[in-house]
C-alpha cells in the first residue's frame, strides 16, 4: 500500500495525474485495502464459544451434592447413573436464556464421584500437572433481590452465606464448594 | 379429585367394589393428591437458575489464561477490566442479557481448600462442524484429544477444556 501510494504522489508531482485524481485513486485504494483487512479477519480459522455446555464437578458423594444443588436451584436431576448425575438449567426443550441459536442446548452441571487422577489408556499420553483452579462458580438466577435471597438460603439451611460485592452473595455447598449467586446485573461490565 | 370419588361411590353403590376396597382407594388417592401438592410447594423454593453468571479461574499467570481462551475461544476482555491482575473474559449473550464471563486472576490456587473440585469445563460451540473445529485448535498448536463432536485440549496451565456439539454433549440425551 506505501509503495503505491509513494507512486501516485509522485505521478501528481510530476503532473501525471490531477489533485482530484490523486485524491480519488488514494480513496479507494484505501477503502478497498481495509475491506480486504477485514474480509482476512473473518476469514481466520477461530472459534466462538456460544455458552457453557456443563460443568464437571466431581467430589466424594454426588449424589448428596446433587441434591444440595436440586433443593437450592430447583433443577431435576437426569440420566442418573452408579457415578455421575446430569442437572439441566431447565425443562427438555427449552432454550438457553437468550440464545438465538438453536443447536446450543441448555447448560447443566454434571455432579460425578471419581477418581480424578486415572491411569493414562493405553496409547494415551499422561495428563499435565494442572495449575490452575476453578475456585467457585457463580450463577445468575432470577429476580435476585439480596436480602430476600439471603432469607431463602437461611430457611434452606444453606450454610457461610456472605454478601459478595455490591450484587451478589456467596455460600458454602455440602463439600465446602464456594458458590456464588447473583441477578443479572453482575456480569463482565460490573464485576471486578 | 371429586369426579373421581363420585365415581368411586357410583361403583361402591353398585357393588362394583366392596366398603375396604372404597375406602382403600379413596385414602390412596389423598395421600397421592398430598404428594402432589407438597411437589408443587416445594417447587416454590429456592432459586430459578438461569445460567453461568462466572467462573473464577484462578492461575500463576492471569494475562496467559487471558490469550488463550481469547485467542481459541473467541472470548472477549471485557474493556476497562483488567487490572494487570485479573481481566473478566465475555462469550455467549450480551453482558446483563445472560452472558457468562470467566474471571481470569492470578492468585493462589489452594486458597479454598474443598473437597469438590470443578474438573473441568465444556464450551458449545454452534455450527459444529468436527474438522473446521480440530483445524483451528491445531492451528494454534494444541494437541486434540476426544471424539467426533466433543474435543478437549489442555490450557496453558494444563487445566482440561472440552468443547463439544449440540449432538454430542446433551442431558438430555444421556
Amino acid at each position: 500500500m506505501e509503495g503505491f501510494v509513494a507512486h501516485k504522489l509522485a505521478e501528481f508531482e510530476q503532473g501525471k495525474i490531477s489533485r482530484r485524481r490523486l485524491i480519488e485513486t488514494l480513496t479507494l485504494a484505501a477503502t478497498a485495502a481495509y475491506a480486504a483487512d477485514r474480509a482476512g479477519a473473518a476469514e481466520q480459522p477461530g472459534l466462538k464459544a456460544a455458552l457453557i455446555n456443563h460443568i464437571s464437578y466431581t467430589c466424594p458423594n454426588f449424589r448428596q451434592a446433587a441434591d444440595w444443588y436440586s433443593k437450592v436451584f430447583n433443577l431435576d436431576q437426569i440420566g442418573a447413573r452408579d457415578r455421575d448425575v446430569a442437572m439441566p438449567f431447565g425443562k427438555k426443550g427449552e432454550q438457553p436464556y437468550n440464545v438465538a441459536a438453536k443447536d446450543v442446548p441448555l447448560t447443566h452441571l454434571i455432579f460425578r464421584t471419581r477418581d480424578l487422577n486415572p491411569a493414562p489408556a493405553a496409547g494415551e499420553a499422561p495428563r499435565p500437572k494442572v495449575q490452575a483452579v476453578i475456585d467457585h462458580v457463580g450463577y445468575t438466577v432470577a429476580d435476585f433481590d439480596r436480602e430476600k435471597a439471603k432469607a431463602e438460603l437461611k430457611s434452606l439451611g444453606v450454610e457461610n452465606v456472605r454478601d459478595g460485592g455490591l450484587y451478589s452473595l456467596h455460600m458454602t455447598d455440602p463439600f465446602g464448594y464456594d458458590v456464588q449467586i447473583s441477578g443479572l446485573a453482575n456480569n463482565a461490565l460490573t464485576d471486578g | 379429585m371429586e369426579r373421581f370419588i363420585a365415581g368411586l361411590v357410583k361403583d361402591f353403590e353398585r357393588g362394583k367394589m366392596d366398603r375396604r376396597e372404597f375406602c382403600q382407594t379413596v385414602a390412596l388417592a389423598a395421600a397421592v393428591y398430598g404428594a402432589g401438592d407438597a411437589a408443587n410447594a416445594q417447587a416454590t423454593r429456592g432459586f430459578k437458575m438461569i445460567g453461568i453468571n462466572h467462573i473464577s479461574y484462578a492461575c500463576p499467570d492471569y494475562a496467559k489464561a487471558r490469550d488463550f481462551y481469547t485467542s481459541v475461544f473467541g472470548m472477549e476482555s471485557t474493556p476497562g477490566k483488567d487490572n494487570g491482575k485479573r481481566a473478566n473474559l465475555m462469550f455467549g449473550p450480551e453482558p446483563g442479557k445472560g452472558g457468562s464471563f470467566i474471571v481470569a486472576r492470578t492468585a493462589p490456587t489452594d486458597a479454598k481448600p474443598s473437597k469438590a473440585v470443578v474438573d473441568h469445563v465444556c464450551y458449545t460451540i454452534a455450527n459444529w462442524d468436527d474438522q473446521k473445529v480440530r483445524a483451528a485448535l491445531k492451528a494454534k498448536g494444541l494437541e486434540v484429544g476426544g471424539r467426533e463432536g466433543s474435543l478437549h485440549v489442555f490450557d496453558p496451565f494444563g487445566y482440561y477444556v472440552q468443547i463439544a456439539s449440540a449432538e454430542a454433549e446433551n442431558a438430555f440425551r444421556r
